[in-house]
C-alpha cells in the first residue's frame, strides 16, 4: 500500500461562465446566443500528502481551495491533471472513496436540524454500511472523546454552534475514514470552542493516524493542528512547506517585549522600531535583515537594566498577508514559481 | 498488494447487500422529522377541513337546485364529497420535494450530498416517501372523519379500500413527478414556473375538484389520456363511481406512468449530476 494519502499532479479546473450583458436588447439576444468566457479556478496544482500528515490548505477567498477539495472528493471533475486519493481516482471511484474519506464543512451541516444528533449518527452508520456492533463501540468512544453525552439526545436546533460542530466532526468520523477534509470547521466559533475543536482534531489524528487536509482563514487553526502548510492563490500553489520552515523563511522580524527597572529609557536602536512604549515596558520590532536579535539584546542591556525579556514571532496572519501581497505584486509574471521546497 | 482497512471502516462491496437498508433508514428518519414538525401537519388538516366544508356546501347547493333540472348526472351528494375527500387527500399529502431539491441546488448542498455513498435521487425519494407516509396516515384518518361529517354517509367499504390502495400508487407517481420537477433546478435554478404549470394541469386535467365525468367530451378525452387523470380522477372515481372493476386497469395504468416517471427522473438525475461534475455547483 502506498504511503501517500494524496498525490496530485497538475490538477487544473477551468469553468465556463456565461457572460451576462446589461440592457434589454442584449438580454433578448442572449436568449438565442450567449457569450461564454473561461474562468481558471485551479491552475496546475501539484502536491503530495503522506498518510497521517496534517496539512493546512490556505488561501484567500476565491483562491481555488474549495474547488480543489471538491475535485479531491470526487464531486467535481478536473479539466486536466491527475489525482490519487488513498490510491483511488476520486472522480472515477467516488462511491468507493466516499467510504474512506470524511468531510466537515463549517458552513454546511450534515445533521438533521429537527432531530437529535444521535438519529443522524444512526442514519450515517446505515449510509456508510457500518457493522452495528462496531458502530456502537466507535460511537461510544467518539462521544466520550468529544464530550457529547448530554448533547446527543437534544434536537440539533437546540445545540450551540460549538456543540453542533463537535457533532459534525463526530458524524464525519463515524465510518472511520482514513482522510478527513475540513473546510473552515472553526468558522464562527468562540475562542474556547475553537481551541477545543482544534485539540480534538489533533488528538484524533495522532491517535488514529488520520490524514487531515484543513482549510481555514484562521491561522490559529493552522498553527494548532497542522504541521505543514500549502498556500494557494489565484489557483496556484505559492507555498508548500512545513510550518517551521515557513516561519524560518518568511518571518523577517521579531518582537522584543522588554520590562526594565528604569521607568523611562531611550531604546531606539538601529534596525528596530518601537511599537509601544510605557513605564517600565517597551515593545520593539526587530528587522532581522538589518540586525540580529542578539545584537539588539546586547545593546538594550547596555542601555537599561532588564527585569524580563520576551522574544516572539509576529502573528502568522502578517506572514500570510505578506505572502499574498508578494504574489499579487508579481502576478503578471507567468508562471509563478512555488516558494519553498515542494 | 493487500489493502488494509481499519477497524470499523465499512467493507467495500457490502453496499449491494445493505443497499435497501440505508434507503429505509432515510425514509424512517424523514418520517420522524415530519412527526417532530407537527404544526405543518395541523395546518394541512385545517386546510383540508375548510376545503371540504366549502365544496360540500357548494355541492349541497347544486343538489338543492336539482328540481330546476341543473343537477349533475348520475351521482349522489355523498359521492361528490367522498370524491373530494380522496382527491384532496392525495394532493395535500404531497411533500414539497421539488422545493427541497431546488434548495439543495441553490445552496450548493447537492454537491456535498453527492459525496456520500448513496444515490442523491434515491435518498431524496426515500425522504419524500417517509414524509408522504406520515401525511397519508394522518390526513387519511382526518379525511375519514371529515368525509363522514360532511357527506353524512359512509361509502362502500370495498370501494373506499380500493380507492385508498390506488391512492398510494397515485401518490407515488406524484412524488416522482415532483422530484423530476425539482431536478429541473439543475438547469433552471428555479423550478417554480414548471411546478406552477404542472400543478394547474393536475388540478384541471386531474379533476381535483370536479370529476372528469362532468367535463365536456373533448376535454374529458384529453384528460383521460394524460397521467393526471390517473393521479386524481381514477382514485376519486373508485370511491364514488360504484365501478370497482376499474381498479385493475387503473393500477396497470398507474404502474406504467410510474415507470415512465422513474425513467425521466433517472435521466434528469444522470444528466444533471454530469453537468454538476463538470460545471460545479
Amino acid at each position: 500500500m502506498t504511503s501517500l494519502a494524496l498525490h496530485v499532479v497538475d490538477l487544473t479546473k477551468i469553468f465556463m461562465l456565461r457572460e451576462r450583458a446589461s440592457g434589454f436588447g442584449a438580454a433578448f439576444r442572449q436568449l438565442f446566443r450567449s457569450a461564454q468566457r473561461e474562468q481558471l479556478a485551479v491552475d496546475r496544482v501539484s502536491f503530495t500528502v503522506e498518510r497521517g500528515e496534517r496539512v493546512a490548505f490556505v488561501g484567500p477567498n476565491g483562491a481555488g481551495k474549495s474547488t480543489t477539495i471538491k475535485m479531491l472528493s470526487g464531486i467535481l471533475h478536473p479539466t486536466s491533471g491527475h489525482a490519487e486519493v488513498l490510491g483511488l481516482t476520486p472522480w472515477r471511484d467516488r462511491r468507493a472513496l466516499a467510504y474512506r474519506i470524511g468531510t466537515v464543512f463549517g458552513q454546511r451541516s450534515q445533521l438533521w436540524y429537527h432531530l437529535p444528533a444521535a438519529d443522524t449518527f444512526e442514519l450515517l452508520a446505515r449510509v456508510y454500511d457500518c457493522d452495528p456492533a462496531t458502530h456502537r463501540r466507535r460511537l461510544a468512544s467518539l462521544v466520550d472523546a468529544f464530550e457529547l453525552g448530554p448533547e446527543l439526545r437534544k434536537p440539533v436546533r437546540q445545540l450551540s454552534l460549538g456543540e453542533r460542530m463537535r457533532c459534525e466532526v463526530v458524524a464525519s468520523l463515524l465510518h472511520d475514514p482514513a482522510l478527513l477534509f475540513l473546510d473552515e470547521p472553526t468558522i464562527g466559533l468562540d475562542v474556547t470552542a475553537k481551541a477545543r475543536i482544534r485539540e480534538l482534531l489533533r488528538e484524533q489524528s495522532e491517535r488514529e493516524g488520520k490524514t487531515l487536509l484543513f482549510t481555514s482563514h484562521d491561522t490559529g487553526d493552522m498553527e494548532s493542528v497542522c504541521e505543514r502548510v500549502i498556500i494557494i492563490h489565484h489557483g496556484r500553489v505559492l507555498v508548500d512547506q512545513s510550518l517551521d520552515s515557513l516561519r524560518r523563511d518568511h518571518i523577517k522580524k521579531k518582537l522584543l517585549t522588554l520590562h526594565t527597572v528604569e521607568s523611562e529609557c531611550d531604546l531606539s536602536l538601529f534596525g528596530t522600531r518601537v511599537l509601544s512604549h510605557g513605564p517600565h515596558r517597551t515593545v520593539l520590532e526587530v528587522d532581522l535583515e538589518q540586525t540580529p536579535v542578539e545584537h539588539v539584546v546586547q545593546q538594550v542591556m547596555a542601555k537599561a537594566r532588564l527585569r524580563d525579556l520576551t522574544i516572539s514571532d509576529p502573528p502568522m496572519d502578517d506572514v500570510i498577508r505578506q505572502i499574498y501581497a508578494r504574489a499579487n505584486s508579481r502576478s503578471a509574471a507567468d508562471p509563478l514559481p512555488a516558494i519553498g521546497p515542494t | 498488494m493487500n489493502q488494509t482497512i481499519s477497524v470499523g471502516a465499512p467493507r467495500l462491496g457490502m453496499g449491494r447487500r445493505l443497499g435497501l437498508s440505508k434507503y429505509c433508514a432515510i425514509a424512517c428518519v424523514a418520517f420522524r422529522r415530519r412527526y417532530n414538525e407537527r404544526s405543518v401537519l395541523f395546518g394541512r388538516i385545517a386546510f383540508y377541513a375548510v376545503l371540504l366544508m366549502i365544496f360540500s356546501a357548494l355541492w349541497r347547493a347544486v343538489f338543492a337546485a336539482q328540481a330546476a333540472g341543473s343537477a349533475p348526472p348520475s351521482a349522489e351528494f355523498g359521492d361528490y364529497v367522498w370524491y373530494l375527500v380522496v382527491t384532496e387527500w392525495i394532493v395535500l399529502s404531497q411533500p414539497s420535494l421539488h422545493m427541497e431539491v431546488q434548495s439543495d441546488v441553490q445552496s450548493g448542498d447537492i454537491a456535498y450530498q453527492l459525496g456520500r455513498p448513496v444515490s442523491y435521487v434515491g435518498s431524496k425519494l426515500c425522504e419524500g416517501l417517509g414524509d408522504l407516509a406520515l401525511r397519508l396516515i394522518v390526513l387519511g384518518a382526518a379525511g375519514l372523519v371529515f368525509g363522514r361529517f360532511f357527506a353524512e354517509s359512509w361509502p362502500d367499504p370495498t370501494q373506499l379500500l380500493l380507492a385508498a390502495l390506488v391512492g398510494l400508487l397515485a401518490s407515488l407517481l406524484m412524488l416522482l413527478c415532483l422530484l423530476s420537477i425539482g431536478l429541473c433546478a439543475l438547469w433552471l435554478h428555479d423550478c417554480m414556473p414548471i411546478y406552477m404549470v404542472w400543478q394547474k394541469l393536475v388540478f384541471v386535467l386531474g379533476g381535483l375538484m370536479l370529476p372528469l365525468s362532468i367535463y365536456p367530451g373533448w376535454l374529458q378525452s384529453l384528460a383521460l389520456a394524460s397521467p393526471f387523470s390517473a393521479m386524481l380522477y381514477g382514485p376519486g372515481h373508485l370511491v364514488s363511481g360504484h365501478e370497482p372493476g376499474l381498479a385493475l386497469p387503473l393500477v396497470l395504468k398507474l404502474c406504467g406512468w410510474c415507470t415512465l416517471a422513474a425513467v425521466v427522473m433517472c435521466v434528469l438525475e444522470r444528466r444533471g449530476v454530469r453537468r454538476l461534475e463538470v460545471e460545479g455547483g
